[in-house]
């Protein structure tokens, strides 16, 4: 304890110089905090997104349904099964039927996949309130992707063209009624939602739907024959994959930037050790032994991860709470090509990483406080007390 | 007096050792840090560069229009004269034409009858002319699964998970059935000489990749392409380059009226790539400024030690005669010394580390489930021009920053009390 | 009161009687159009953004399922051949020495540029037996009088439900068709022209295919030669003779 109370009155006695060291190995803490955070929220904001406007609580797909077979629609529908259709009842789940189609704009074919869902659901953020507004023509949502494709806007109106179950061919005005903006493209690029009622009476297809999805924290999930439950593991795997790879890219930043203040920190000690030759060896000759004052010392350096903590949290936290609050722009290129990315990350600092980057920069400030205190095991204290350089 | 200071330092390791190293290794961090956040960041702008989008790109205006649905009927004609007008107006920059397009891949039984189909995105890509680079930039020998490379015509390349869906082995042959530039069918047979990984599923799922002759023949497009992609000697997205190479260009264009007349993009016009540019820029300007910062604060400390352990040395100078100011200036000059060489020194060793991590990469792939084109898991750092003077701003500034500060001590002695100081030595 | 009424009703009925019923208008075109076999030569003309090409064709039909294809020109093209048996499609081209069936996505495509999709290929059954036709007034088209067909489908999954027909009175040869969504949005329209007596029967020798949702000039096909009820070789409509 003695050993504690001395380091922390040399250190402030040190002023500035400790301040200056505490700073930069703050400054490589909340940097290394806050990449991991922009990275985990990242993977948080795009679960919760797919969640929030795809997934919900998982899906439920046809047994022939491929989302990345269009062949597959053909076949890929049944009818809604018994239990499933009760969850729908009790707003517990919401189907969707997915038909291929074409639709027209300013004369061009473009072959899309036309979706139908029930208005009036509540699973999904997507505000399919807006279909249910009534109007001569069908009502239509897209996403923002889609309608900057197509260069179509609120109530315009649009030909679109499919084929019915038993192959007649239909087309009709469909007027633009809402435009959702979201940050998953899975659900807007190439895609025209309609009611489901709708859809079902344009293809005569009956009551059958293509996917389910289920509500938010749907606890138990029936099996179902015909049917595959789809849970988070596999809607989940490829924004995993790609968190996981984000990261790598960032290790290499915060070992560099904390060797930079960990030589701060070791130039210090080296400074430290050999301006208090004196009081090294006036510590000797009051009687400590000379490993006692090699702890003083190293405590003495390692306090300085200890405070760089505390002036993180200080200086560190109002700055991480605002971008938390505020959001940090990320930019999208190829890779997030159909992958859920928000536009402004809102970082989420896990508790896991402060712990463990504080841990690491504890004990590699230990490391390195340690090594040239070492230097003093082997000093003559006579020649200290002196302060004879050695 | 210099070649005195000098030979002070050489002689006295204590002097100069210690400032040196820790100068030298600050400014090694230093160039490193800056190397790294460039090749890192550079790296993923660059994959789409290569992949898609070129530093710049030129396309007819309609096909501008419609870009997401890769239109080939909106393609460039007179790709020859394009190409030689841009070759000889922008020398420096590497052109080469592209084709995307999409189709039907059919895989035969052994009666020759569809077995199995499915939809695909083509990238056609001069691959047999070396002198091109094509096959380097899309790092096809590193997405290769299996297989080897096209060597000839009639050899195509295919996504990994697409040939596995529609059940295509090694050296199949398999049928592309499509849209000519001008509507007409196309249908033609290829081998598959192997399959690739780009690592984006939505690539993956349905990916063809062929020789540029192939495709012209297939897609009845002589002489023409729907992308010239025009890639900078540096290998390295310049915007203010791409920039004025396309106002240049547009400019010389800009009384074609034609639908079909060319244009020129940048890369920052594609794939929302503009904001992934204006953040590297963002972060590599804080990144080196915090570094600038930290490294300062370092070398401070480093000048500290320096004025320091030489208390004695002063004090006996100073009880000499010698002038204060004369003093404090010498040991400037000293610290000015090695601060220069301490980051010439850093600034060589990071240059050669970084060198080394441009040409070998770091492979950190075994800490990713699947390295792939995109997300290589080699990471590489990028030595750019910044990079060779960098390490110098806060090598010289800090040291001489510190040790002006540390020295500042020298002015506060007093001569009476330094005999009394120097009993004790 | 009632007699007023009936008078009304037979006043009104007059006309009705003093035209043919759709019915017959519809045996009268098929006995004029569907020959039992058809064999002619066919310039296709498509334009579209870079001009118009033209495609030449040789085409083997009979009755409303069989029909064989082979083009001739441009070289491109040349030794291309199709086959249609009943609801399959079939193409073969020379230079891959493949017969792909097309299915799927790939139906939605045009043929070769045209506004005809493989899927409209796919479409042609005789009038008579898949619609019921009314007649709901008259025109002149091309300065020739014309009853106005309203065909509706008999049975469910025809690719058209409700077709409008331009039928010349005298001729009993459609000058214009109409094809409508289920709906009844506008989808195609056909326009015959130069119809020409040939073995005793009127037949257009140039008819103009248009895709009314695209933007454009529509397709046009001019016959050049035409020979009727000819006996094909079985073996034609197989495919082994795609080969």
């Amino acid at each position: 304890m003695l050993a504690f109370k001395l380091a922390f009155k040399n250190l402030m006695g040190a002023g500035l110089r400790t301040w200056l060291n505490v700073f930069v190995l703050s400054l490589a803490l909340f940097m290394i905090v806050f990449q991991s955070g922009v990275i985990e929220g990242w993977n948080r904001q795009a679960k919760r997104d797919m969640i929030n406007w795809e997934v919900g609580g998982g899906e439920y797909w046809h047994e022939l349904y491929d989302p990345y077979d269009p062949l597959s629609l053909n076949d890929g529908h049944g009818n809604l099964p018994a239990e499933i259709g009760q969850l729908c009842r009790d707003g517990q789940a919401v189907p969707v039927l997915v038909t291929q189609a074409s639709v027209y704009p300013e004369g061009r074919m473009r072959n899309i996949l036309m979706k139908g869902i029930d208005p009036s659901q509540n699973i999904i953020q997507m505000p399919t309130a807006d279909l249910k507004v009534d109007s001569a023509v069908i009502n239509a949502l897209i996403g923002t992707r889609m309608a900057k494709a197509t260069r179509l806007g609120m109530g315009d109106l649009v030909t679109i063209r499919w084929r019915d179950a038993n192959g007649t061919f239909d087309a009709a005005e469909i007027r633009i009624a809402g435009i959702f903006h979201t940050n998953v493209p899975e659900i807007d690029n190439n895609q025209v939602w309609v009611s489901l009622d709708n859809l079902q009476k344009m293809t005569g297809i009956g009551d059958q739907v293509t996917y389910i999805i289920l509500k938010q924290g749907l606890i138990s999930v029936p099996t179902v024959p015909g049917w595959i439950h789809k849970g988070y593991d596999s809607l989940f795997m490829e924004i995993d994959t790609i968190i996981k790879a984000k990261g790598v890219g960032g290790i290499v930043v915060y070992i560099i930037l904390l060797s930079l203040a960990l030589l701060a920190v070791f130039d210090t000690q080296v400074l430290t050790i050999f301006r208090r030759q004196k009081e090294i060896g006036t510590y000797v000759a009051l009687g400590m032994t000379r490993w006692q004052v090699v702890w003083l010392f190293t405590v003495e350096g390692a306090m300085h991860s200890i405070l760089s903590v505390i002036a993180a949290a200080v200086w560190g936290t109002p700055i991480l709470y605002m971008v938390a609050k505020k959001g940090f722009g990320m930019p999208k290129g190829i890779e997030g090509y159909g992958l859920t990315i928000a536009e402004k990350i809102f970082p989420a600092y896990a508790a896991g990483t402060i712990i463990t980057m504080t841990l690491i920069i504890l004990i590699t400030t230990t490391i390195v406080s340690f090594i040239p205190s070492r230097k003093i095991a082997g000093m003559k204290p006579t020649e200290a007390l002196r302060g004879k350089i050695q | 007096m210099i070649k005195f200071l000098i030979k002070g330092l050489l002689r006295d390791s204590h002097r100069s050792r210690l400032p040196l190293i820790v100068v030298a290794l600050g400014v090694m961090l230093t160039v490193l840090l800056t190397t790294w956040i460039n090749g890192v960041l550079g790296d993923s702008i660059n994959m789409n560069a290569k992949l898609s989008t070129g530093h710049v790109k030129v396309i007819t205006k309609a096909y501008r229009e419609s870009m997401d649905q890769i239109p080939v009927d909106l393609s460039l004609t007179g790709t020859q004269e394009i190409l030689s007008e841009l070759r000889r107006d922008y020398p420096s920059v590497s052109w080469v034409e592209r084709i995307e397009f999409g189709g039907l891949l059919d895989l035969p039984d052994s009666a020759g009858e569809t077995k199995s189909q499915g939809p695909f995105a083509g990238l056609a890509v001069n691959f047999f002319d070396s002198r091109s680079g094509e096959a380097e930039r899309l790092n096809l020998n590193k997405i290769l699964i299996e297989g080897q490379l096209p060597r000839g015509p009639g050899e195509i390349l295919v996504s990994h998970t697409f040939a596995k869906k529609l059940g295509i082995s090694l050296l199949d042959k398999v049928t592309f059935i499509g849209s000519t530039m001008f509507g007409g069918m196309t249908i033609s047979n290829y081998t598959v000489s192997g399959t690739i990984s780009y690592g984006i599923s939505a690539l993956d799922r349905g990916s063809v990749i062929m020789d540029i002759s192939d495709a012209r023949k297939a897609l009845d497009m002589e002489d023409a392409c729907n992308e010239i992609l025009g890639f900078n000697d540096i290998d390295y997205y310049d915007d203010a380059k791409a920039t004025e190479l396309m106002t240049s260009f547009n400019n010389n264009h800009q009384a074609d009226n034609n639908e079909f007349a060319p244009v020129m993009i940048r890369l920052r016009d594609q794939n929302d790539l503009g904001g992934m540019i204006d953040l590297m820029d963002g972060v590599v300007g804080i990144i080196s400024f915090v570094f600038i910062l930290v490294l300062s604060v370092v070398l401070w400390n480093a000048g500290l030690v320096g004025g320091l352990r030489r208390y004695g040395e002063v004090g006996l100078r100073l009880a000499m005669g010698e002038e204060k100011g004369h003093v404090y200036r010498s040991m400037i000059a000293e610290s000015l010394f090695i601060g220069i060489s301490g980051s010439i020194i850093g600034s060589a060793a990071g240059l050669a580390l970084s060198y080394l991590l441009q040409q070998k990469g770091l492979d950190l792939s075994g800490a990713m489930q699947n390295a792939t084109m995109l997300m290589p898991g080699v990471f590489r750092t990028r030595i750019t021009t910044e990079a060779y003077y960098i390490g110098f701003i806060p090598g010289i500034l800090a040291t001489l920053i510190g040790t002006m500060l540390s020295g500042i001590g020298i002015y506060r002695r007093q001569t009476a009390r330094l005999f009394k100081e120097l009993q004790l030595q | 009161m009632r007699t007023f009424l009936t008078l009304i009703t037979i006043f009104l009925m007059v006309p009705l009687f003093s035209q043919p019923s759709g019915k017959e208008i519809l045996n009268l075109i098929d006995k004029n159009l569907s020959a039992k076999t058809q064999i002619m030569t066919v310039k296709m003309v498509i334009s579209g953004a870079r001009g118009s090409r033209t495609i030449e064709f040789k085409s083997w039909a009979e009755g409303e399922e069989k029909a064989f294809t082979e083009y001739t020109n441009p070289a491109r093209e040349k030794g291309t051949k199709m086959l249609k048996l009943e609801d399959k499609l079939w193409i073969f081209s020379p230079s891959t020495d493949r017969i792909i069936q097309i299915t799927g996505q790939m139906l939605r495509q045009s043929v070769m540029g045209s506004d005809l999709s493989y899927e409209d290929m796919m479409e042609d059954p005789g009038l008579s037996s898949h619609y019921n036709a009314s007649v709901t007034g008259s025109d002149t088209l091309q300065n020739r009088k014309c009853w106005i067909l309203q065909l509706n489908a008999v049975n469910k999954g025809e690719a058209y439900e409700v077709r409008k027909l331009w039928v010349d009175q005298e001729r009993s040869i459609p000058l214009k068709e109409e094809l409508f969504g289920k709906s009844g949005k506008l989808l195609k329209r056909t326009q015959l022209y130069n119809i020409t007596r040939i073995q005793g029967r009127w037949y257009p020798m140039k008819v103009v295919y248009k895709d009314m949702l695209k933007t454009g000039d529509g397709t046009q096909f001019i016959i050049e030669s035409i020979k009727l009820d000819e006996i094909i070789p079985a073996t034609i409509f197989s495919k082994a003779s795609l080969k």
